[in-house]
Protein backbone atom coordinates (compact mmCIF):
# COMPACT_ATOMS: atom_id res chain seq x y z
CA UNK A 1 0.00 0.00 0.00
CA UNK A 2 1.31 3.48 -0.85
CA UNK A 3 2.21 5.54 2.19
CA UNK A 4 1.32 9.20 1.50
CA UNK A 5 4.15 10.42 3.71
CA UNK A 6 6.84 8.68 1.65
CA UNK A 7 8.25 10.74 -1.26
CA UNK A 8 10.68 9.43 -3.86
CA UNK A 9 12.86 12.13 -5.43
CA UNK A 10 14.63 11.80 -8.79
CA UNK A 11 17.26 14.26 -10.02
CA UNK A 12 18.89 14.13 -13.47
CA UNK A 13 19.41 17.76 -14.51
CA UNK A 14 23.12 17.41 -15.18
CA UNK A 15 25.63 14.58 -14.69
CA UNK A 16 24.50 13.04 -11.39
CA UNK A 17 21.71 10.48 -11.25
CA UNK A 18 20.18 11.07 -7.82
CA UNK A 19 17.45 9.04 -6.13
CA UNK A 20 16.32 9.71 -2.57
CA UNK A 21 13.48 8.88 -0.23
CA UNK A 22 12.01 11.38 2.21
CA UNK A 23 9.49 10.79 4.98
CA UNK A 24 7.16 13.65 5.93
CA UNK A 25 6.67 14.13 9.67
CA UNK A 26 4.55 16.89 11.21
CA UNK A 27 7.56 18.87 12.36
CA UNK A 28 10.32 17.79 9.98
CA UNK A 29 11.23 16.08 6.74
CA UNK A 30 13.41 13.04 7.27
CA UNK A 31 15.89 11.81 4.67
CA UNK A 32 15.76 8.01 4.58
CA UNK A 33 18.30 7.43 1.82
CA UNK A 34 20.20 9.39 -0.80
CA UNK A 35 21.75 7.38 -3.64
CA UNK A 36 23.84 9.09 -6.33
CA UNK A 37 25.53 7.76 -9.45
CA UNK A 38 27.84 10.18 -11.22
CA UNK A 39 29.12 10.25 -14.78
CA UNK A 40 31.63 13.02 -14.01
CA UNK A 41 34.62 10.74 -14.69
CA UNK A 42 33.29 10.09 -18.19
CA UNK A 43 33.16 13.85 -18.82
CA UNK A 44 36.51 14.84 -17.33
CA UNK A 45 38.45 14.12 -20.52
CA UNK A 46 36.24 16.60 -22.40
CA UNK A 47 36.79 19.34 -19.84
CA UNK A 48 33.12 19.52 -18.97
CA UNK A 49 29.73 17.94 -19.35
CA UNK A 50 28.73 16.43 -22.68
CA UNK A 51 24.92 16.22 -22.65
CA UNK A 52 24.56 13.10 -24.74
CA UNK A 53 27.04 11.17 -22.59
CA UNK A 54 25.15 12.35 -19.52
CA UNK A 55 21.79 11.24 -20.98
CA UNK A 56 23.11 7.75 -21.70
CA UNK A 57 24.69 7.51 -18.27
CA UNK A 58 21.38 8.49 -16.62
CA UNK A 59 19.59 5.85 -18.65
CA UNK A 60 22.04 3.17 -17.52
CA UNK A 61 22.14 4.30 -13.89
CA UNK A 62 18.43 4.99 -13.32
CA UNK A 63 17.05 1.56 -12.45
CA UNK A 64 20.10 0.39 -10.43
CA UNK A 65 20.11 3.68 -8.48
CA UNK A 66 16.39 3.38 -7.67
CA UNK A 67 16.94 -0.24 -6.57
CA UNK A 68 19.93 0.75 -4.44
CA UNK A 69 17.96 3.55 -2.74
CA UNK A 70 14.99 1.31 -1.96
CA UNK A 71 17.27 -1.48 -0.73
CA UNK A 72 19.29 0.76 1.57
CA UNK A 73 16.12 2.29 3.04
CA UNK A 74 14.46 -1.14 3.26
CA UNK A 75 11.40 0.25 1.49
CA UNK A 76 9.24 -1.59 -1.06
CA UNK A 77 8.54 0.35 -4.24
CA UNK A 78 4.81 -0.16 -3.53
CA UNK A 79 5.10 1.91 -0.37
CA UNK A 80 6.13 5.09 -2.25
CA UNK A 81 3.33 7.67 -1.90
CA UNK A 82 4.47 10.32 -4.39
CA UNK A 83 7.19 10.78 -6.98
CA UNK A 84 9.01 14.09 -7.32
CA UNK A 85 11.31 14.82 -10.25
CA UNK A 86 13.42 17.70 -11.52
CA UNK A 87 11.45 19.40 -14.31
CA UNK A 88 14.17 22.02 -14.96
CA UNK A 89 16.30 23.99 -15.36
CA UNK A 90 19.07 21.79 -16.72
CA UNK A 91 20.12 19.82 -19.76
CA UNK A 92 17.10 18.77 -21.76
CA UNK A 93 18.26 15.20 -22.54
CA UNK A 94 19.18 14.29 -18.96
CA UNK A 95 16.00 15.98 -17.65
CA UNK A 96 13.91 13.92 -20.07
CA UNK A 97 15.41 10.64 -18.83
CA UNK A 98 14.52 11.50 -15.22
CA UNK A 99 11.04 12.73 -16.12
CA UNK A 100 10.30 9.60 -18.14
CA UNK A 101 11.36 7.39 -15.22
CA UNK A 102 9.27 9.42 -12.78
CA UNK A 103 6.19 9.33 -15.01
CA UNK A 104 6.50 5.57 -15.43
CA UNK A 105 6.77 5.10 -11.67
CA UNK A 106 3.84 7.42 -10.95
CA UNK A 107 1.61 5.66 -13.48
CA UNK A 108 2.73 2.19 -12.42
CA UNK A 109 2.23 2.89 -8.74
CA UNK A 110 -0.89 5.01 -9.17
CA UNK A 111 0.59 7.86 -7.12
CA UNK A 112 0.93 11.62 -7.78
CA UNK A 113 3.80 13.03 -9.86
CA UNK A 114 5.36 16.36 -8.86
CA UNK A 115 7.71 18.14 -11.27
CA UNK A 116 9.85 20.59 -9.30
CA UNK A 117 12.54 23.22 -9.82
CA UNK A 118 16.14 22.06 -9.46
CA UNK A 119 17.54 25.37 -8.23
CA UNK A 120 14.91 25.75 -5.51
CA UNK A 121 15.70 22.14 -4.54
CA UNK A 122 19.24 23.30 -3.71
CA UNK A 123 17.70 25.46 -0.99
CA UNK A 124 14.95 23.03 0.07
CA UNK A 125 17.40 20.22 0.86
CA UNK A 126 18.42 22.14 3.96
CA UNK A 127 14.98 21.48 5.46
CA UNK A 128 16.19 17.90 5.96
CA UNK A 129 19.46 19.04 7.52
CA UNK A 130 18.60 22.03 9.71
CA UNK A 131 14.81 21.73 10.01
CA UNK A 132 11.81 23.26 8.23
CA UNK A 133 12.29 26.84 7.05
CA UNK A 134 10.98 29.74 9.11
CA UNK A 135 8.44 32.05 7.47
CA UNK A 136 10.93 33.87 5.29
CA UNK A 137 14.47 32.91 4.30
CA UNK A 138 17.03 34.19 1.83
CA UNK A 139 18.63 31.53 -0.37
CA UNK A 140 21.91 31.94 -2.22
CA UNK A 141 22.25 29.15 -4.79
CA UNK A 142 25.71 28.99 -6.31
CA UNK A 143 26.99 26.28 -8.64
CA UNK A 144 28.66 25.67 -11.98
CA UNK A 145 25.51 26.71 -13.78
CA UNK A 146 23.76 29.08 -11.37
CA UNK A 147 24.40 32.07 -9.12
CA UNK A 148 21.03 33.23 -7.88
CA UNK A 149 19.64 35.08 -4.92
CA UNK A 150 16.13 33.93 -3.96
CA UNK A 151 13.71 35.38 -1.44
CA UNK A 152 11.80 32.35 -0.16
CA UNK A 153 8.49 33.19 1.52
CA UNK A 154 7.28 29.63 1.03
CA UNK A 155 9.60 27.08 -0.51
CA UNK A 156 6.75 25.28 -2.31
CA UNK A 157 4.61 28.22 -3.44
CA UNK A 158 6.26 31.60 -3.13
CA UNK A 159 9.80 32.19 -4.35
CA UNK A 160 11.05 35.51 -5.74
CA UNK A 161 14.25 35.70 -7.76
CA UNK A 162 15.92 38.88 -6.51
CA UNK A 163 18.99 38.57 -8.68
CA UNK A 164 21.29 36.34 -10.67
CA UNK A 165 24.54 36.41 -12.54
CA UNK A 166 24.57 38.56 -15.65
CA UNK A 167 27.35 36.52 -17.25
CA UNK A 168 29.38 33.70 -15.64
CA UNK A 169 28.11 31.59 -12.74
CA UNK A 170 30.49 31.55 -9.77
CA UNK A 171 31.55 27.95 -10.37
CA UNK A 172 31.93 28.64 -14.09
CA UNK A 173 34.24 31.58 -13.39
CA UNK A 174 36.36 29.21 -11.27
CA UNK A 175 36.49 26.68 -14.09
CA UNK A 176 37.48 29.34 -16.63
CA UNK A 177 40.19 30.79 -14.40
CA UNK A 178 41.32 27.20 -13.83
CA UNK A 179 41.58 26.80 -17.61
CA UNK A 180 43.56 30.04 -17.75
CA UNK A 181 45.99 28.81 -15.09
CA UNK A 182 46.42 25.44 -16.79
CA UNK A 183 44.61 23.45 -14.09
CA UNK A 184 42.61 20.29 -14.84
CA UNK A 185 38.79 20.34 -15.17
CA UNK A 186 36.85 21.08 -13.09
CA UNK A 187 39.00 23.97 -11.94
CA UNK A 188 37.01 24.90 -8.83
CA UNK A 189 38.48 22.39 -6.34
CA UNK A 190 42.02 22.97 -7.69
CA UNK A 191 41.76 26.73 -7.24
CA UNK A 192 40.30 26.19 -3.77
CA UNK A 193 43.27 23.99 -2.85
CA UNK A 194 45.85 26.46 -4.25
CA UNK A 195 44.03 29.38 -2.64
CA UNK A 196 44.41 27.95 0.84
CA UNK A 197 48.18 28.43 0.59
CA UNK A 198 48.05 31.84 -1.05
CA UNK A 199 47.58 35.43 0.09
CA UNK A 200 43.99 36.55 -0.63
CA UNK A 201 45.13 40.18 -0.38
CA UNK A 202 48.05 39.85 -2.80
CA UNK A 203 46.15 41.15 -5.84
CA UNK A 204 43.12 43.40 -5.52
CA UNK A 205 40.93 41.92 -8.27
CA UNK A 206 37.70 43.84 -9.02
CA UNK A 207 34.37 43.16 -7.30
CA UNK A 208 31.71 43.11 -10.02
CA UNK A 209 28.53 45.25 -9.74
CA UNK A 210 29.51 46.71 -6.36
CA UNK A 211 30.03 50.30 -7.50
CA UNK A 212 27.51 52.91 -6.39
CA UNK A 213 26.28 53.31 -9.99
CA UNK A 214 25.26 49.62 -10.09
CA UNK A 215 23.15 49.73 -6.94
CA UNK A 216 19.98 51.02 -8.60
CA UNK A 217 19.57 48.27 -11.19
CA UNK A 218 21.87 45.48 -10.07
CA UNK A 219 22.02 45.51 -6.26
CA UNK A 220 21.11 41.80 -6.14
CA UNK A 221 22.78 40.71 -9.38
CA UNK A 222 26.24 39.25 -9.77
CA UNK A 223 28.86 39.57 -12.48
CA UNK A 224 32.09 37.59 -12.62
CA UNK A 225 33.05 38.30 -16.22
CA UNK A 226 35.06 41.45 -15.47
CA UNK A 227 36.89 39.62 -12.70
CA UNK A 228 37.73 36.81 -15.13
CA UNK A 229 39.07 39.32 -17.68
CA UNK A 230 41.12 41.05 -14.98
CA UNK A 231 42.73 37.73 -14.01
CA UNK A 232 43.37 36.93 -17.70
CA UNK A 233 45.05 40.26 -18.38
CA UNK A 234 47.06 40.15 -15.15
CA UNK A 235 48.34 36.67 -16.05
CA UNK A 236 49.03 37.76 -19.67
CA UNK A 237 51.03 40.75 -18.45
CA UNK A 238 53.20 38.47 -16.25
CA UNK A 239 53.67 35.99 -19.08
CA UNK A 240 54.56 38.77 -21.54
CA UNK A 241 57.20 39.99 -19.09
CA UNK A 242 58.60 36.46 -18.80
CA UNK A 243 57.70 36.26 -15.11
CA UNK A 244 56.47 33.26 -13.22
CA UNK A 245 52.77 33.21 -12.25
CA UNK A 246 52.28 33.04 -8.47
CA UNK A 247 49.50 30.46 -8.73
CA UNK A 248 48.69 30.37 -5.01
CA UNK A 249 48.31 34.14 -4.72
CA UNK A 250 46.31 34.47 -7.97
CA UNK A 251 43.97 31.69 -6.84
CA UNK A 252 43.57 33.12 -3.33
CA UNK A 253 43.00 36.69 -4.56
CA UNK A 254 40.51 35.54 -7.20
CA UNK A 255 38.59 33.33 -4.74
CA UNK A 256 38.56 36.20 -2.24
CA UNK A 257 36.94 38.50 -4.81
CA UNK A 258 34.20 35.95 -5.56
CA UNK A 259 33.46 35.18 -1.90
CA UNK A 260 33.51 38.89 -1.01
CA UNK A 261 30.92 39.85 -3.64
CA UNK A 262 28.64 36.87 -2.99
CA UNK A 263 28.51 37.40 0.77
CA UNK A 264 28.38 41.21 0.76
CA UNK A 265 25.49 41.36 -1.70
CA UNK A 266 23.59 38.53 -0.02
CA UNK A 267 23.85 40.06 3.43
CA UNK A 268 22.82 43.47 2.08
CA UNK A 269 19.75 41.82 0.54
CA UNK A 270 18.94 40.12 3.86
CA UNK A 271 19.06 43.53 5.55
CA UNK A 272 16.95 45.19 2.87
CA UNK A 273 14.26 42.51 3.07
CA UNK A 274 14.55 42.11 6.84
CA UNK A 275 15.40 38.42 6.60
CA UNK A 276 17.38 36.86 9.44
CA UNK A 277 17.97 33.38 8.01
CA UNK A 278 20.22 32.63 5.06
CA UNK A 279 20.50 29.27 3.29
CA UNK A 280 23.45 28.66 0.98
CA UNK A 281 23.19 25.76 -1.47
CA UNK A 282 24.55 24.50 -4.76
CA UNK A 283 27.85 22.83 -5.57
CA UNK A 284 29.88 26.03 -5.23
CA UNK A 285 28.94 26.31 -1.54
CA UNK A 286 31.67 23.68 -1.07
CA UNK A 287 34.13 26.55 -1.65
CA UNK A 288 36.06 27.11 1.57
CA UNK A 289 36.52 30.88 1.28
CA UNK A 290 32.77 31.32 0.69
CA UNK A 291 31.90 29.15 3.71
CA UNK A 292 34.33 30.95 6.00
CA UNK A 293 33.40 34.46 4.90
CA UNK A 294 29.64 33.79 4.95
CA UNK A 295 29.87 32.31 8.44
CA UNK A 296 31.91 35.24 9.78
CA UNK A 297 29.90 38.03 8.11
CA UNK A 298 26.52 36.50 9.01
CA UNK A 299 27.61 36.21 12.64
CA UNK A 300 28.57 39.90 12.59
CA UNK A 301 25.23 40.83 10.98
CA UNK A 302 23.13 38.71 13.36
CA UNK A 303 21.97 36.45 10.53
CA UNK A 304 21.58 32.70 11.03
CA UNK A 305 23.41 30.99 8.18
CA UNK A 306 22.47 27.47 7.18
CA UNK A 307 24.82 25.61 4.84
CA UNK A 308 24.14 21.91 4.31
CA UNK A 309 27.07 19.47 4.36
CA UNK A 310 28.88 19.36 1.01
CA UNK A 311 27.28 16.07 -0.10
CA UNK A 312 23.87 17.77 -0.06
CA UNK A 313 25.15 20.88 -1.87
CA UNK A 314 26.11 19.06 -5.04
CA UNK A 315 23.32 17.64 -7.23
CA UNK A 316 21.46 14.78 -5.56
CA UNK A 317 18.06 13.18 -5.19
CA UNK A 318 17.67 14.44 -1.62
CA UNK A 319 17.09 18.01 -2.79
CA UNK A 320 14.23 16.87 -5.04
CA UNK A 321 12.75 14.57 -2.38
CA UNK A 322 12.93 17.51 0.07
CA UNK A 323 11.15 19.90 -2.28
CA UNK A 324 8.68 17.16 -3.25
CA UNK A 325 7.97 16.61 0.43
CA UNK A 326 7.34 20.34 0.89
CA UNK A 327 4.87 20.23 -2.03
CA UNK A 328 3.08 17.12 -0.68
CA UNK A 329 3.02 18.57 2.85
CA UNK A 330 1.01 21.53 1.54
CA UNK A 331 -1.42 19.33 -0.35
CA UNK A 332 -0.63 20.96 -3.69
CA UNK A 333 -2.12 19.39 -6.85
CA UNK A 334 -0.06 16.86 -8.81
CA UNK A 335 1.69 17.79 -12.05
CA UNK A 336 0.13 16.52 -15.28
CA UNK A 337 1.54 13.22 -16.52
CA UNK A 338 2.46 14.88 -19.80
CA UNK A 339 4.59 17.49 -18.02
CA UNK A 340 7.30 18.84 -20.30
CA UNK A 341 10.80 19.39 -18.97
CA UNK A 342 12.00 22.99 -19.27
CA UNK A 343 15.74 23.52 -19.72
CA UNK A 344 15.39 27.22 -18.85
CA UNK A 345 12.66 26.90 -16.19
CA UNK A 346 12.24 30.28 -14.44
CA UNK A 347 13.36 30.31 -10.81
CA UNK A 348 10.07 31.80 -9.66
CA UNK A 349 8.31 28.61 -10.77
CA UNK A 350 8.62 25.97 -8.03
CA UNK A 351 6.36 23.30 -9.55
CA UNK A 352 4.86 22.47 -12.93
CA UNK B 1 31.47 34.64 -51.53
CA UNK B 2 32.26 36.76 -48.50
CA UNK B 3 32.49 40.37 -47.48
CA UNK B 4 34.42 41.81 -44.54
CA UNK B 5 33.02 44.51 -42.34
CA UNK B 6 34.70 46.10 -39.29
CA UNK B 7 33.20 47.80 -36.28
CA UNK B 8 34.68 49.34 -33.14
CA UNK B 9 32.77 49.02 -29.90
CA UNK B 10 34.19 51.32 -27.22
CA UNK B 11 32.40 49.73 -24.25
CA UNK B 12 30.03 46.98 -23.11
CA UNK B 13 26.94 49.14 -23.65
CA UNK B 14 27.90 49.80 -27.28
CA UNK B 15 28.62 46.09 -27.77
CA UNK B 16 25.12 45.28 -26.52
CA UNK B 17 23.61 48.01 -28.70
CA UNK B 18 25.42 46.67 -31.76
CA UNK B 19 24.15 43.19 -30.90
CA UNK B 20 20.61 44.58 -30.80
CA UNK B 21 21.10 46.15 -34.23
CA UNK B 22 22.55 42.92 -35.59
CA UNK B 23 19.47 41.08 -34.34
CA UNK B 24 17.30 43.14 -36.69
CA UNK B 25 18.92 41.46 -39.70
CA UNK B 26 18.95 37.95 -38.19
CA UNK B 27 16.28 35.38 -39.04
CA UNK B 28 15.46 31.77 -38.25
CA UNK B 29 18.17 29.45 -39.55
CA UNK B 30 20.98 32.01 -39.27
CA UNK B 31 24.33 31.12 -37.75
CA UNK B 32 26.69 33.57 -36.02
CA UNK B 33 30.17 32.35 -35.05
CA UNK B 34 32.01 34.32 -32.33
CA UNK B 35 35.75 34.06 -31.83
CA UNK B 36 37.93 35.83 -29.30
CA UNK B 37 39.94 35.20 -26.09
CA UNK B 38 38.46 34.80 -22.57
CA UNK B 39 36.98 38.17 -21.69
CA UNK B 40 36.66 39.42 -25.28
CA UNK B 41 32.95 40.10 -24.81
CA UNK B 42 31.39 37.21 -26.71
CA UNK B 43 28.65 36.76 -24.13
CA UNK B 44 28.07 40.53 -23.88
CA UNK B 45 27.52 40.75 -27.63
CA UNK B 46 25.17 37.77 -27.46
CA UNK B 47 23.20 39.51 -24.71
CA UNK B 48 22.55 42.33 -27.16
CA UNK B 49 21.41 39.87 -29.82
CA UNK B 50 19.10 38.26 -27.24
CA UNK B 51 17.64 41.65 -26.32
CA UNK B 52 17.07 42.41 -29.99
CA UNK B 53 15.35 39.07 -30.59
CA UNK B 54 13.27 39.53 -27.41
CA UNK B 55 13.97 36.06 -26.04
CA UNK B 56 13.21 34.70 -22.57
CA UNK B 57 15.77 34.34 -19.81
CA UNK B 58 19.11 35.85 -18.89
CA UNK B 59 21.60 35.37 -21.71
CA UNK B 60 24.68 34.31 -19.75
CA UNK B 61 27.74 32.21 -20.43
CA UNK B 62 26.74 28.79 -21.83
CA UNK B 63 30.12 27.26 -20.94
CA UNK B 64 28.84 24.91 -18.27
CA UNK B 65 25.84 23.59 -20.17
CA UNK B 66 27.48 23.92 -23.64
CA UNK B 67 24.23 25.21 -25.14
CA UNK B 68 21.25 27.12 -23.85
CA UNK B 69 17.98 27.70 -25.69
CA UNK B 70 16.14 30.99 -25.14
CA UNK B 71 12.59 30.81 -26.50
CA UNK B 72 11.17 33.89 -28.21
CA UNK B 73 8.69 36.00 -26.28
CA UNK B 74 7.27 37.54 -29.43
CA UNK B 75 6.70 34.57 -31.72
CA UNK B 76 10.07 35.00 -33.45
CA UNK B 77 13.03 32.63 -33.67
CA UNK B 78 14.56 31.21 -30.48
CA UNK B 79 18.17 32.03 -29.63
CA UNK B 80 20.44 28.99 -29.33
CA UNK B 81 23.59 30.08 -27.50
CA UNK B 82 26.43 27.57 -27.78
CA UNK B 83 29.93 27.34 -26.28
CA UNK B 84 31.85 25.07 -28.66
CA UNK B 85 35.09 25.20 -26.63
CA UNK B 86 34.79 21.56 -25.66
CA UNK B 87 33.22 20.25 -28.85
CA UNK B 88 35.36 18.41 -31.39
CA UNK B 89 33.08 19.53 -34.20
CA UNK B 90 29.88 21.43 -34.56
CA UNK B 91 28.29 18.27 -35.94
CA UNK B 92 28.24 17.32 -32.27
CA UNK B 93 25.59 20.01 -31.86
CA UNK B 94 23.25 17.18 -32.77
CA UNK B 95 24.48 15.41 -29.65
CA UNK B 96 23.34 18.26 -27.47
CA UNK B 97 19.70 17.22 -27.63
CA UNK B 98 18.56 20.82 -27.96
CA UNK B 99 14.84 21.25 -27.55
CA UNK B 100 14.58 23.27 -30.75
CA UNK B 101 15.88 22.82 -34.27
CA UNK B 102 18.56 25.08 -35.70
CA UNK B 103 16.32 25.83 -38.72
CA UNK B 104 13.84 27.53 -36.38
CA UNK B 105 16.44 29.41 -34.36
CA UNK B 106 19.18 31.99 -34.52
CA UNK B 107 22.29 30.09 -33.44
CA UNK B 108 25.20 31.95 -31.85
CA UNK B 109 28.31 29.83 -31.34
CA UNK B 110 31.17 30.98 -29.11
CA UNK B 111 34.61 29.42 -29.73
CA UNK B 112 33.29 28.09 -33.03
CA UNK B 113 36.16 29.12 -35.35
CA UNK B 114 37.34 26.26 -37.54
CA UNK B 115 34.27 24.22 -36.65
CA UNK B 116 31.40 26.18 -38.17
CA UNK B 117 32.18 25.47 -41.81
CA UNK B 118 30.45 22.09 -41.72
CA UNK B 119 27.30 23.47 -40.17
CA UNK B 120 26.13 26.07 -42.62
CA UNK B 121 27.22 27.44 -45.94
CA UNK B 122 25.84 30.82 -44.91
CA UNK B 123 27.15 32.34 -41.73
CA UNK B 124 28.44 35.49 -40.04
CA UNK B 125 31.93 35.01 -38.61
CA UNK B 126 32.78 37.58 -35.93
CA UNK B 127 36.30 37.86 -34.54
CA UNK B 128 36.50 40.04 -31.42
CA UNK B 129 39.79 41.45 -30.10
CA UNK B 130 40.23 42.86 -26.63
CA UNK B 131 43.29 44.67 -25.22
CA UNK B 132 45.93 42.08 -24.29
CA UNK B 133 47.91 41.95 -21.02
CA UNK B 134 48.97 45.30 -19.65
CA UNK B 135 47.14 44.93 -16.37
CA UNK B 136 49.49 46.08 -13.64
CA UNK B 137 49.24 45.39 -9.95
CA UNK B 138 47.30 48.54 -9.15
CA UNK B 139 43.71 48.32 -8.12
CA UNK B 140 42.67 50.91 -10.74
CA UNK B 141 44.32 48.92 -13.51
CA UNK B 142 42.55 45.73 -12.51
CA UNK B 143 39.21 47.45 -11.99
CA UNK B 144 39.28 48.69 -15.57
CA UNK B 145 40.79 45.55 -17.11
CA UNK B 146 37.42 44.65 -18.56
CA UNK B 147 37.03 48.04 -20.24
CA UNK B 148 38.63 49.03 -23.51
CA UNK B 149 37.58 49.04 -27.13
CA UNK B 150 36.60 45.79 -28.78
CA UNK B 151 37.34 45.56 -32.46
CA UNK B 152 34.96 43.24 -34.27
CA UNK B 153 35.81 41.89 -37.71
CA UNK B 154 32.70 40.52 -39.40
CA UNK B 155 33.00 38.15 -42.33
CA UNK B 156 29.67 37.52 -44.04
CA UNK B 157 29.86 34.17 -45.79
CA UNK B 158 27.44 32.77 -48.36
CA UNK B 159 24.63 33.98 -50.60
CA UNK B 160 22.31 34.57 -47.59
CA UNK B 161 24.36 37.65 -46.70
CA UNK B 162 25.09 38.93 -50.21
CA UNK B 163 22.76 41.93 -50.13
CA UNK B 164 22.32 42.38 -46.39
CA UNK B 165 23.56 45.61 -44.90
CA UNK B 166 25.20 44.98 -41.53
CA UNK B 167 24.97 47.60 -38.77
CA UNK B 168 27.88 49.97 -38.26
CA UNK B 169 29.65 50.47 -34.93
CA UNK B 170 28.43 52.40 -31.91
Amino acid sequence: MPDASLVLGIETSCDETGVALARIHDDRTELLVDAVASSVDEHARFGGIIPEIASRAHLEAMVPTIQRALGEADVDLGQVGAVAVTAGPGLVGPLTVGAAAAKALAVGLGVPLHGVNHVIGHAAVDEMVHGLFPERVMALVVSGGHSSLLLVDDVATDVTELGHTLDDAAGEAFDKVGRLLGLPYPGGPHIDRLAREGDPGAIRFPRGLTAAKDQARHADDFSFSGLKTAVARWVEARQDAGQEIPLHDVAASFAAAVADVLTAKTIAACRRHEVDTLVIGGGFSANSQLRELATRRCAEAGITVRIPPIRYCTDNGAMIAALGAAVVRRGLPASPLDLAVDSSMPLTQVTV
Amino acid sequence: MSAVHEVELPDAASARAWGRSLATVLAAGDLVVLTGPLGAGKTTLTQGIGEGLEVRGQVASPTFVIARVHPSQVGGPALVHVDAYRLGSLEELDALDLDTSLEDSVTVVEWGEGLAEVLAEDRLELVIDRPHGGAGLSEEDLATADAGTRRVRVRAVGPRWADVELPTGG
